[in-house]
Formats: C-alpha cells, structure tokens, sequence
C-alpha cells in the first residue's frame, strides 16, 4: 500500500503545471445570505471571459491569482450570480444571496453540454455516484435498479461482471439489448455485449459498461426521451446514461482511501419433492450403473433411509440430502480497494486513483480480478485555453466465466441432483487413474458433471481496454467558445475456453480448443462544437451550439480452435488433432453534424436540436437522415409565487423529437461467400446463411413527451411526473426465414412499436428536524407496450429466441408486448374438456401468447435516515407483469423433482375430466370430433415428462416480484474525534444486497434469474447460476 | 491562437473528404470474404455435397435403430430404439430439413454464380461455357436431395424453394405427389445438360467432374425416385425406371456414390464416426439383435467383416484404438428396446443376457454385443455413402421381378446386387475386405427365389445400405417395401404406440418461420405432423 502512495506522489511530481502563477493573489470566504450564514463550499469562482477559477473550499475559502484589474464571477446553484471587480483588492469576501427563482442544479445534457435545470424541457434523472459505490455490484449499471424511474435493469445470472439489460421506457427495437447509450464525460464508449448465452449453452462474457469501476464516478445521469438524447443520434434512440468521473479540487489536495468486502451466498431458491429419490421407472437403483443413469432424475421409491447404491457406487442412505446447492456453492468474497489522490492549483485540477478488485463467483474456481487506473486533469493553458484529459485504464480478467443455459460443461445442473444424492459424491468430477475421465452423474453425458466443471473447465477473459478523452476549449468572448473533443475507446479482448480433457461427451474423450481469441475494438468520436451563450438583457438569453462529429468503430478477431488434445492436458492450439482458425472484421463510420438552440424568456425557455447523419452501414441513396427536436420548459410557479406560497417550484415540460437508428452490424447489403475449409485438397466456400438487403434504410422514432416538475414546503416534497408516447418504424431487424427459402434469416426494415406510459418520482421529506432527516424517494414506471406491425403485410410472428427444451419461445407478435413468451397450451374440447391421446398424455394445443418476458409496471422505494454521523437507508424494488419460459421448471417436471408431480407417483395418473378424441375433422367434415371419457391410467414417470413436453405453458411462470433489495448503515467519524489524527474523516458503511424477497409467484426459482441480456432471450431462465444474497462492509478514509 | 484555427480548418478538411458516398461504400464493403465475381462456384458445390453427405446424428439417432440396424442401451439414441422422445429428440427430428435444405442453398448458390458469370463473359469464347458442367452436376445434386427431405417429411417446399433472392420467403409447400413427376423431369434435364467436352467440375467430390459418372448416377436417382413410387403410382414407376435403365445406371461398384472424410478438420472429418466416437456412444452403440441374426442365419460373410467383440473389460472396450474379436462366431446383436435403469427393460434382466466381460471394477455390462468394427466404420476418413450399384442393381432386380423391362433378369441384378453389396465393404475399408471366391460361393449359393422375390430383394437392400451407413436410404426403403418384417418394440412411455417412426415430424422453426406451407403440409398428412403419419408413396 505504501509503495502505491509513494508511487502516487512521484507522479504527481512529474504533471507539470499544477504550481502557482506569479500575479497578484486574491482570497476570500463565501457565506449564504441566509439566516445561519453557513459557509458555501464549491461555489465556482471565475475570472470574467476566461476558463481560469476555482471553487470554495469546505470552509467556504477561495484563493486565487488573478490579473490586478481582473472581475470576478461567484456562481453557485440555487444563489444569485455575483460579478465583483477586483479593482485592487486581495480580499473580497462574498455574501451570496438566495435565488428564490434558481433551486435547479445544473443538468449535464447531451455532448456534456450542462444546462440549468430549469430550462430543460424532457425528463432526465441523476444519481448520485455514492449510491453506486455503497451498492458495489460487479456491474455498475446493475446498481441503478430501482433507483430511476423509467428505467428496468436486468442482470444475467452468470456470476461477476455479467452483462445488463437496460431499458428506458420500455423496449423499442426487436433486437440487441435495446440498451441506452453509455457516455462517459461526454464522449460515447463501446457498449458492446461480448458474448452471451443461447438455448445452445454459452456463457456471458460482459458488456462494455461492466468495466467501469464505481468508486471513479462521480453521478450518472439517464437522459430518457428521445429529446434529451436527440443530440446523440441513432445509437441514442434507446435513450442516455451518462457518466461523469470524479475530478479534482483546486483548492485542496485530498487522499481518499476506499475498501469494500462483501460476501456472497448462493439462494436455495428450490421447494422440490422430497419424498421420492433417484430411480427410474418407479424403482431405486440396484447397481452403480443404473444408480448414474438416475442420478438427476427421481422417479424411484418412496425414500425410506434404506441403504441404497449411489453413482460412486457406495451405499447411501436413501433418504433426503440437505443443502447441496449451498455446499455445492461457496461463500465469495469480493474485495476492492481504492486509492485516490486529487488537487490542484489556480491553473487546473487533477485526480488519480488506483483501484483493484478481486471479486470471486459462488461457482468455485471462478472470479474475476479488475485493476483500474483512472486519470482526470484539466489544465488552462491560457486564460482562455483549457484542455481537459480523462483516461481510465481497465485490466480486467475473468476466470472461468460460466456455461449458461443448456447442459454441456455447465455446473449449475447440480440443481438436478435427486434429492437423494449429496452433491460430495460427484466429486472430485472426474477420474485421475482414467486418463482423468469425467465420471459420469446421470444418463446424458452431455450433461457435465458439475464437479467436473468446477474442477477442470477453462473459461478465461481478459480484457484491457482505455478509454479517455482529450477536449479542449477556447473562449473567444464570454459568450463564445470552441470546444473540440476527440473519444478514444479500445479494447483489447483475449478469450481462452477449452473443452477439458476428459470431457465424456468430446470425441474419444480428449477435449477441445473452443477459443483461443485474440480481439481488439476501437470506437473513435471526434468532435467539434461551437457555442453561444449570451443573456440579452434581464430577461433574455440565448444559448446555442453547432458541431459536428465523426464516429469510427472498427472490430478486429482471430480465433484458433479445434478438436482433440494429444498430450493430455496440454491446452496449446499445436497439440490438437485438428485445426481451425477464424478471422472477423467490420468497421462502421458514421459522420454526423448537429445543432441545439435555446430561447429563454424569464420562466419559460424553447429549445431546439437538429442531426444530420450518414451511415456507412445501409446502402448509397438511403444512408443519411436529418432528424429535428423541440422542446420547452415552463417555471409557472415564478407567476405563482404570491398565490400559492407552499408551492416552492413548479414546472411544466413538453417535447417532441425524432431520432434515427442504423443497423448495427455493417455489410448486410452485399452478397458475400466464405472460404471454407479443403475437404481432401478440393476448396469449400459457404455464404453467410443471412440474406442481404440492398434497401435497408433507417429507421426512425417519434417521440413526446409532458411532464411536470412540482416542489412544495421548501422542497420537504418534490413530484416528477412525465407521460411519454414513443413509436418506433420500419425497425431494421434481422428476421428469421425457413431454410427452404435458401437463407435463415434476413434483415429487413420491418414493423412498428409503441411504447408509452407514465413514470413518476416522488421526494417526501417527512422528518426533518435537528440533526434528523428522513428522505422518502419513490419511483413508478406504468407502460404500455405494443408491436404495432411486423412486416406491414401477413405480420407472422418472428421468433427471436427460445429455451433449451425447444417447446416454448420468445417472440415479437403483432398486438402484443415485445418479447412475447409463447408457450403451448392443453388443447381442450368444446366442452372445456382436456383432450388427451390414446395414451392418456394430454395433447398440445395451440401456440399461444402468455404475455411479455418484460415487466411494464416497475420501480423502486428508496428511505434515507441521517443522524448526525449515522446514516441508515433502504430499498425496495418490485417489478410486475412478466412472463419466465423456465427451463428449471421444465426439467423439475420431466425428472420428477417438482412437487406437482408427487400426484399419482403410486396409483399412475388419470388426467381428471378428460377426454380422448375418437374421430378427427376431415376435409369433408370439419366438425367430425367424437370424444369418449379418458380411462387411461399413466404412470407418473412415463406422464409427467410427457406432460412437460407437451404443455409447455406449465413452464411458463409469472416473474413478479417485489424484493428487500438493500440496507445500508453508516457513520462518519468526522473533524472533532479525529483532530488529532492524520485523517480528515472517516466513513464506515455496512450493506446488505438481496437480503429477502417480499412476494415473488415463483416457487423454485428466484423471479430474476435469466441467461441473458437480449432482449431475444429476455425471460428464458434455466441453468445460471443461482441468485445471491450479499452482505458487505466499507470503509472509506479522507485524509487530511 | 492561429494554431488553433489552423487545426480547426483542417479538422473541418478531412471531415467532409472522409463522408463521401463513395468512401462509406468502401468501409461497407467487406475485405474479408469473395463475392459473386470473384468466386469460382466450385467451391459452392463441395461445400454442398460434404453437407449433404455427412449426416452424423442425423442418420444416426432415429434412422439407425428404427430400422434395427443399430441398437443402443443410450438414452440418446431412445429416439429410434424405443420411440421415446429424448431430450434433443425436437432439434434432431428436423436435421435432415436443416442440413438438406442447407445444401440445397449452396448449390442454387452456385448455378447462380455460374449462370451469372457465364453471361457475364463474351460470346462463344471458353468463359462463357465454363461451369455447364457444374451447373449440370448440381441440378443432379439438388434432385438426390429435395428426395431425401421429401421422403423424410412429406409435401415441402420444393417449387418455390430457394427463392429468397427473388423475394420468396415463405415458399409454398408442394404435395409429395406433385414434386415426384417434376423430379424426374428436372433430373432428365440436368442429365442432358452435361457435356462430355465441356469444362471439368472442379469441385465434385463424388467423381471428379468424371461426366460419363454423372450420367449414370443421374440415371440410377432417376431408378430410385421412379421406384419409391411403385404403391402409389406403379404405371410412373414403371416408365422412368425402363427409361433410367435404357440409357444407363451404375456399372460397378467403382461407380460408387460416396463422399470420403477428411481427418484435417472437425468439419471434415466423417460426422457419423465422430458421432459414435463419443465416450457413451462407443461404450453402448452396437449391431441389433435383427441384422446379426439374420447375418448368421444365412451364413453371410459380412458378418465378420462388420462386427467385433470388444476385447474384455470396460478399459478395454472404452479404448478407442483396441479392435475388438471378428470371428464371425463370437458375434452378438443388442435387441432393440432395451436400457440399463435396472428396471423391467433393463437389458440384464433379459433370459438371453450373456453377462459382461472383465472383473468387477472394471465391468463392461455390453461387452459381449458386437458393435460396428473400429477399423471399418469408426474412422475420420471413413466415407459416406450416397448411393451404389449395390443398391441400383436390388432396385432394377425388383423392377425385373415386377415384369418391367429393366435389360436382365431379376436373378442377374439380384446376383449382381448381393456381389456389390459385399464388394463394397472393401470401399468403406480395406480391413472389410471379402474375398472374391467367399462372395462367389455366397452368391452362388443364394440365388434369387422368383417365387417370393420382393422380400429377398428388399431385405439384401437393407443389409447392403445398413453395412454402408447409409441408413436413411434403408428407412425409406424399408417403408415403402415392409421388409425386413421388423417387430417394434414397446417401451415405456412411447410416442408412437408401439410402432416404428414412419416420417419425421417438421423442423418446430417452420410453424413461425411459415405458418401457411407448414399447415398445408401438416394437412395432407393423415394423422398430423407425428412420428407415426405417413407421406404420399407410402401406403
């Protein structure tokens, strides 16, 4: 630690320019006008026409050296703007007045242009970065959940680091993650999903915002309509988070040291039959052999304690085994520890911080390590030219991601073990006197062992990846500048998977090379903008901004596989019986210009935005589009105040914007054809089995938005309310075709989505008195969602994803909520009848709707308690109204785990009322349906698999939920117990993350586990990891 | 500050060089793969044939056991052994549309390619004729594999096929009726249009672009779709099978339609032998009970040649280079229908149960059931087989039987068939080699019996595709013919009432990706899109 500080301080020694200039210097202490005169900390302090400033120290100081005849600009949110001429002085003490008119803060919009909050005319929400570092998910954006209205966050149940899905008032594209765009100190980065996982298996391999280290953001800001983000173009049409890092002070140096460790525990989320135990066909195992075939399925006796075989091929008692999934899982630790420097002096600020992260999964042998650096200086080269650098540096590597989804190599089927079995007998997952051979657990090798897994899987990622920015500004005037601004996002990605050796379901049992994949990604944006900011007179002011700004994104990878290991265990791609390799590229350009206007007249302020973009992606003729904003802010209570004195704020907002979108993938309008492998020296070439589409045009979306902003008795309650109605045409998709047609898919511009709702926010501060406060916050989000057309014409269904039992899908239908859960239903007489097969197995009936696997009514109640040094808080956050196709479900049925099927284990099942079918319509007679009783008596192994198998709307459950999501505890040690020591104060926070769930309809799984974050897959649950319940402490140090 | 402005006008320079139309063409334009001119289509019909030819799974898990061929203790293979649906029973029932319909996209890929750069070249000069033969070749093609899906499904799309590029992506599905004349009108066609002087098809796997090949394979499809039609059509049958053996079918076993693996990739190795080389797959896929009965009733020297006794022991019979005992003595089948859960179908709990091999710790429960012979079939390079002069010569036997005139007599091509069927185990390996004088002596021994001859016939077809692998072909055949008399099993909870899977259903993804095809499809089956429906020609 020590040598990390001295490390530090070198540093700091070799940034030049950081010292003292050499003219007259001017000090000062800045106190409010109100009634206990407190001292102002942060109020900005600048030198009239240039960038040159500071800000107020904690105890309302400021310092600066300054020109003798230079004027000073003491500005501070919700306090009169003061202008005071130096004329000589070196002490100008300032006293500011409250702004009865300016109780917003200051917003950070768009392009990182920041306005006051008063003048905008959309719904934007800020959180703070405290919040995030308390919460401490391994995915910063999984932290927000609850927290903004409007937005659903959904994490993968993948372990570390695993990616989000991020709506923002609902979905609007059929593909993707329909993810907003995430910006960082204006410029925009790679939020690309790495991989995830399918009904095929896979595992999740992070998102581009998984990278950010919480401890470095100062706030996120989401900027939610289409207006806020209008500026952003087409990859913001699915709205903004924004993210400004911390930066320095220029008057203090702080040394702030932060450590966090928290633990986590697996949830047994499962309520299974505990009565019956492995076997099939109604028996218990008699021999090892049989014993492995039952080894995830209970469809034996009724357990009685008898010795009985086991799949080691020992004698167990045959009677139930608790807690296998939480002695199969770990408690996991997570430790990160954060270290910053920041300052500065007249000429600019600086901030360093060194951060490492060691967060291990519940799945043994898997984690993931995350170094951090991140670097923010801004400098002022001349009064009237700054630049500014962020960089933030990642290492981060992922061991062992997880098998998601389906079966092979995935550990989390040990969920299926029969209840019988102690999860201890499947170690060590392998045999070393067997060329190290997986033993075998159950009937389908393709069903790994988990101890296997755990034991010999290799799944690494790595990813370094820099992203910073360099701008700089030039005032020419005091309402003119030039800023120019260049984003420079890489990512150098590097993915290791093998199937081990020894792998039963690899050919002759000696593994594979799945990837050793070397990748890199670049997004550039460079940018320029010129702005005018000018108040005409009292009254009236102007502020507007032209630029313009090229977008590069290039990806680059080169993958070595293949088949079969000859040295045992020696994973390099020359000891393989086979050979492949694979070599990906796509580059994208998209140049954009734009403008963005405000008009503002005392309380009421118009603005307007324009883009004009070029997208290489979509053919010559039908790549560039303009698309406008207007929006418009109106502060009644200025008119009101005399009328309604409780109403201490009040405005009205309204907005109407288009954006446009691309496609996000380049080269879909082209014919091209692959090189394949030689088969016996003659060359191969296949096509990609997608359809081009030379008329791909882009899309766009309307959307408009009123809302209202309302404070009452000095801000104790605050409302935020918006309405939205968004609509979403000609949706560039990627369709999928019957291969008969001779492609499988296509993309096309296809269909029509509506999205619209409410979202509202509520700040009640129902205590505050003495050193006791209570803040209330609750947000609701209420929406409405629809596809409005598919193809315009016969609007088929698109199937866009399904599980892994293949009997129920997600799709896009007409009429209905994206990500549609379809399932099959029993098919039933006219009589309501169930109508079953000569067998006595209820038969399918159609494929119907069962609702959409994304909430549409969702938000958060979040409570602070402050007591002098204690702070107490909590969260609760609920979703409602989606659908899960669970898989877990599925499986508990056709392996007699779930509880439904302890009904006729005995006896065998006779469906009750129903009815077999004894003459079927024909084309002559469509009506010709004879039905007779059902008689026939299944036995329950052979009727529940098939049950599942056909009906596969029991697989379909409802994910409400509303959950005890976090409580945090603090206290700070502050100035008076510390005075004596080298700290300035010291932070101690305990938090507890998941800690219960208050109502959920779900019986064996929790409501939020998912496989992935596409909107694709969206509800599809089965084989992740289980949901964990957190608990956590922090300790954060300021030094003096 | 003349600093700045200078780079300000330079950025705004290269803003508006960089925008143009043309340089976003290029950045769209993908550097890393051919296009339509600069690609010779050759590749196209390789890469066609190989994923055609090599099925894997998806000849293995129904067809090979359904027809008794195979038989597996596996619950992965319960699909055909015991008409239970397995886990992947859904994805493994519409591989053959996938992969048929897949192949068939890269061969209408490459007469279009073809086409278009032939017209692209100038008159009379050698480019403007270069792929006649290709193109010839892969309408061949396409027709042994619109076969192939429409004997497995049923009506498919087949006239409105593989036009995606003209805007047809919801093609219509064909009546199974309807697509049989008009597949051997097509196959007429793409016979005549191959020409022996024009330029070689570079790219044919099959024969090397050998054109007098071609024509007889062309002839002997031509034999096969005509004779699947003999119930339901026999007057058609009988018309294009006498015009097929006129002009010329398969001459000898040299003629054999096959497509060797290639040990270099995963891709082209023998999917079928990576299949079985999987740990369970090795340890419990043997021969069934049916074929090796009927193998050693009649004396028949195959029986050595493509099944072993794994040596004793579990070590020993999960040891993929250890060849197991060949005596034709020692050899064993697995009856159908059985599992190893200890229950009423466990396998040990049969009277004829001969016990495991090797000691306690290391007991191999199937290890005295023969299973298909390491060196002959379980080998990367082993090949696959589309269709033989074995199999041609059967057909034309039983079209002689039926009195249609087929150039010899049914006991000549019977004869001929039975000696081709044997010789061909030498193409599959060298190590199944029999010799010339035991197939003498076999043959001449077995003659045709004219008075019962469909059923000798028709089961020597299902001895000759099975030794071959070609188990699709025997599905089919045993359908349409009803031999060899197969008894189902009847296994717990069984999907198709205890008889053998006669089609299999549609790919799941065809009732979203074409609601209307696959309901005019499902509607002309009798019985709906189950396992135990029947297609158009088999009554």
């Amino acid at each position: 630690m020590r040598r990390i500080i001295q490390l530090v301080v070198l540093l700091l020694l070799l940034c030049p320019g950081y010292g003292f200039a050499q003219t007259s210097k001017v000090s000062g202490k800045i106190t409010s006008s109100a009634a206990d005169n407190e001292v102002l900390i942060g109020v900005s302090v600048v030198v009239s026409g240039t960038t040159q400033g500071t800000t107020s120290d904690a105890d309302g100081n400021y310092s600066l050296t300054v020109p003798t005849d230079a004027t000073l600009v003491f500005s501070y949110v919700g306090f009169v703007t003061q202008t005071v001429a130096l004329k000589g002085r070196s002490s100008i003490n300032v006293v500011m007045a409250v702004d009865s008119k300016e109780i917003g803060e200051v917003v950070v919009t768009a392009l990182g242009i920041k306005k006051d909050e008063r003048k905008i005319g959309y719904a934007v929400t800020r959180v703070d970065g405290g919040a995030l570092s308390v919460a401490r998910e391994s995915n910063v954006a999984s932290s927000l959940q609850g927290r903004v209205a409007g937005l659903n966050v959904a994490g993968t149940s993948g372990g570390p680091g695993s990616s989000v899905r991020l709506n923002i008032r609902g979905v609007t594209s059929f593909s993707g993650t329909a993810s907003p765009l995430i910006v960082i100190n204006g410029v925009p980065i790679d939020n690309t999903v790495r991989g995830s996982a399918g009904e095929w298996g896979g595992a999740d391999l992070g998102d581009g915002i998984s990278n950010i280290n919480p401890d470095d953001v100062e706030s996120m800001t989401v900027l939610k309509g289409s207006t806020a983000s209008a500026l952003y173009g087409a990859r913001a049409a699915n709205g903004v988070i924004q993210i400004t890092t911390k930066s320095g002070s220029r008057t203090r140096t702080t040394i702030e040291y932060n450590t966090n460790l928290q633990l986590s525990r697996a949830v047994d989320n499962t309520d299974f039959q505990n009565v019956y135990g492995q076997g099939s066909q109604n028996l218990r195992p008699t021999d090892q052999a049989s014993a492995i075939i039952s080894g995830n399925t209970a469809w034996g006796e009724r357990m009685d304690g008898t010795p009985t075989i086991g799949i080691d091929g020992q004698l167990h008692p045959y009677s139930p085994v608790k807690g296998n999934i939480n002695n199969f899982y770990r408690t996991a630790p997570a430790w990160t520890n954060t270290l910053a420097i920041s300052g500065g002096g007249e000429k600019g600020t600086y901030r360093l911080s060194l951060s490492n992260l060691d967060n291990q999964s519940i799945l043994r042998n898997s984690g993931l390590t995350r170094r951090t650096v991140n670097f923010n200086t801004s400098y002022d080269l001349t009064k009237k030219l700054s630049f500014n650098l962020t960089a933030s540096y990642t290492d981060q590597e992922d061991k062992n991601r997880a098998n998601l989804s389906d079966a092979p190599l995935n550990a989390n089927n040990i969920l299926f073990l029969a209840p019988n079995i102690d999860q201890a007998t499947l170690a060590p997952g392998y045999n070393p006197s067997n060329n190290g051979l997986e033993t075998a657990w159950n009937v389908d090798s393709y069903t790994t062992n988990p101890w296997f897994v755990v034991n010999q899987n290799v799944n690494n990622v790595g990813r370094k990846r820099l992203i910073s920015t360099l701008s700089g500004r030039y005032v020419f005037t005091d309402y003119l500048s030039l800023q120019g601004r260049f984003g420079y996002d890489y990512s150098s990605d590097r993915q290791f998977s093998v199937t081990p050796y020894g792998t039963l379901y690899s050919t002759a049992g000696e593994g594979a090379l799945n990837a050793l994949t070397l990748g890199s990604r670049l997004e550039l944006n460079s940018d320029a903008l010129l702005s005018f900011n000018k108040n005409l007179n009292q009254d009236f002011s102007i502020s507007a901004s032209v630029g313009g700004n090229y977008r590069h994104n290039k990806f680059e990878s080169s993958r070595l596989y293949g088949g079969q290991f000859i040295v045992p265990y020696l994973y390099a791609p020359s000891n393989l019986r086979t050979r492949n390799s694979e070599y990906l590229y796509t580059e994208l350009i998209t140049p954009s210009l734009y403008y963005t206007a405000d008009f503002t007249y005392k309380f009421l302020t118009l603005s307007t935005t324009g883009r004009y973009d070029r997208f290489s992606t979509l053919p010559d003729g039908n790549r560039s589009i303009f698309t406008p904003s207007v929006s418009g802010s109106f502060i009644f209570s200025d008119l009101l105040q005399d009328q309604l004195p409780a109403l201490s704020y009040g405005k009205l907002r309204a907005s109407f914007a288009k954006t446009s979108g691309e496609a996000n993938q380049p080269y879909l309008t082209g014919f091209y054809y692959n090189i394949g492998n030689p088969i016996n020296g003659v060359p191969r070439a296949n096509t990609s089995s997608t359809l081009p589409n030379a008329n791909l045009r882009p899309y766009n979306l309307q959307e408009y938005e009123v809302g209202t902003e309302l404070k009452f008795f000095n801000n104790r309650i605050g409302v935020d309310f918006a309405y939205f109605h968004r609509q979403t045409n000609s949706e560039i998709v990627s369709a999928p075709l019957t291969i008969a047609s001779g492609y499988d898919g296509t993309t096309v511009n296809l269909g029509g989505t509506l999205n619209r709702g409410i979202e509202l926010g509520l700040t009640v501060v129902p205590i505050k008195r003495g050193a006791f406060t209570w803040t209330s916050t609750f947000n609701l989000t209420k929406l409405h969602n629809e596809v409005l057309s598919i193809d315009g014409a016969a609007d088929n269904p698109l199937q866009t994803g399904t599980y892994r039992p293949l009997n129920g899908f997600i799709d896009v239908v007409k009429g209905r909520a994206i990500a549609q859960v379809m399932a099959y239903d029993y098919q039933r007489n006219a009589a309501g009848q169930i109508v079953v097969d000569a067998n006595g197995i209820p038969v399918r009936g159609d494929l119907k709707p069962m609702g959409s696997a994304i909430a549409n009514l969702y938000g958060g109640w979040n409570n602070d308690f402050n007591f002098k040094n204690f702070s107490l808080s909590f969260l609760i956050d609920y979703k409602f109204n989606n659908k899960i196709l669970s898989a877990t479900e599925y499986y508990s049925y056709t392996r007699g785990l779930n509880k439904a099927t302890l009904e006729g284990r005995d006896t065998g099942v006779l469906v009750p009322n129903s009815v077999t079918q004894i003459a079927a319509p024909t084309t002559a007679d469509p009506n010709a349906t004879t039905y007779v009783a059902n008689t026939v008596v299944v036995p329950a192994y052979t009727y529940y698999p098939q049950l599942a198998t056909n009906i596969s709307a029991l697989s379909v459950l409802d994910g409400s939920f509303i959950k005890f999501r976090q409580l945090t505890f603090g206290y700070t040690f502050n100035q008076s117990v510390l005075s004596h020591t080298p700290f300035q104060d010291i932070t101690l926070s305990l938090v507890g993350r998941n800690l219960f769930t208050i109502m959920k309809h779900t019986h064996n799984i929790d409501p939020e586990n998912t496989i992935s974050p596409l909107v694709a897959y969206a509800g599809v649950e089965g084989g992740s990891l289980p949901f964990t319940r957190t608990y956590g402490v922090t300790l954060n140090v300021k030094f003096k | 500050m003349r600093k700045t402005v200078i780079y300000a006008a330079l950025t705004a320079v290269l803003f508006s060089t960089s925008c143009g139309e043309k340089y976003l063409d290029e950045i769209n334009t993908n550097p890393n793969a051919a296009t339509a001119t600069n690609l010779n289509p050759n590749y196209l019909l390789t890469d066609g044939q190989l994923t055609f030819a090599n099925t894997g799974y998806g000849e293995l898990l129904y067809e090979s056991t359904a027809i008794q061929a195979l038989a597996s203790t596996f619950n992965y293979y319960g699909n055909g052994d015991k008409y239970v649906n397995t886990s992947g029973s859904t994805g493994y029932q519409g591989v053959l549309f996938s992969q048929g319909y897949t192949a068939l996209s890269r061969l209408q890929q490459a007469i279009d390619i073809a086409t278009a750069q032939q017209a692209s070249a100038a008159a009379g000069t050698p480019n403007a004729t270069q792929y006649v033969n290709t193109i010839a070749i892969s309408n061949i093609m396409k027709i042994m594999i619109f076969q192939r899906i429409t004997d497995t499904y049923g009506d498919i799309p087949f006239s409105q096929a593989l036009q995606a590029t003209q805007g047809v992506t919801t093609p219509q599905y064909d009546k199974q009726q309807d697509i049989y004349p008009a597949m051997l009108t097509q196959l007429q066609t793409a016979i005549n249009s191959l020409s022996a002087t024009g330029a070689t098809a570079s790219g044919d796997l099959l024969y090397g672009g050998n054109v007098t090949q071609w024509k007889k394979l062309g002839y002997s499809i031509m034999v096969r779709v005509a004779m699947r039609m003999t119930k339901v059509n026999p007057t058609l049958a009988q018309t294009w099978t006498e015009k097929a053996a006129a002009a010329g079918t398969l001459a000898s076993i040299a003629d054999d339609a096959l497509v060797r693996g290639d040990a270099s990739y995963g891709d082209t190795q023998n999917a079928t032998t990576n299949a079985l080389l999987t740990t369970d797959d090795f340890r419990e896929v043997k021969w069934s009970k049916t074929l090796i009965d009927y193998l050693r009733t009649t004396g028949d020297p195959r029986l050595g040649a493509v099944a072993e006794v794994p040596k004793n022991g579990a070590a020993n019979n999960a040891n993929q280079s250890l060849p197991g005992n060949n005596d034709p003595a020692v050899q064993l089948g697995l009856p159908n229908g059985y599992d190893l859960t200890g229950g009423a179908y466990d396998i040990r709990k049969r009277a004829d149960y001969p016990g495991g091999t090797g000691s306690t710790d290391s007991l191999a429960v199937l290890g005295k059931y023969s299973r298909p012979r390491l060196q002959v079939y379980i080998q990367r390079t082993a090949p696959n087989f589309l269709l033989t002069y074995a199999g041609t010569e059967l057909l034309l036997a039983e079209a002689a039987s039926r009195g249609w005139s087929v150039g010899a007599t049914a006991a000549t091509h019977y004869a001929n068939g039975l000696r081709g069927a044997m010789q061909s185990l030498a193409q599959m390996s060298t190590a199944a080699t029999i010799s010339a004088a035991d197939i003498d002596t076999y043959v001449a021994a077995h003659p045709l019996d004219t008075a019962a001859p469909l059923k000798q016939i028709n089961e020597q077809y299902w001895l000759e595709t099975s030794t071959t692998f070609n188990f699709i072909e025997a599905w089919f055949n045993w359908r349409r013919s009803g031999y060899p008399a197969l008894v189902p099993v009847n296994y717990p909870g069984n999907v198709t009432g205890g008889t053998i899977p006669r089609r299999l259903p549609y790919p799941a993804t065809e009732i979203s990706n074409n609601p209307a095809g696959y309901a005019a499809g499902v509607a002309d089956l009798n019985g709906g899109d189950k396992l135990t429906s029947r297609v158009w020609w088999d009554k």
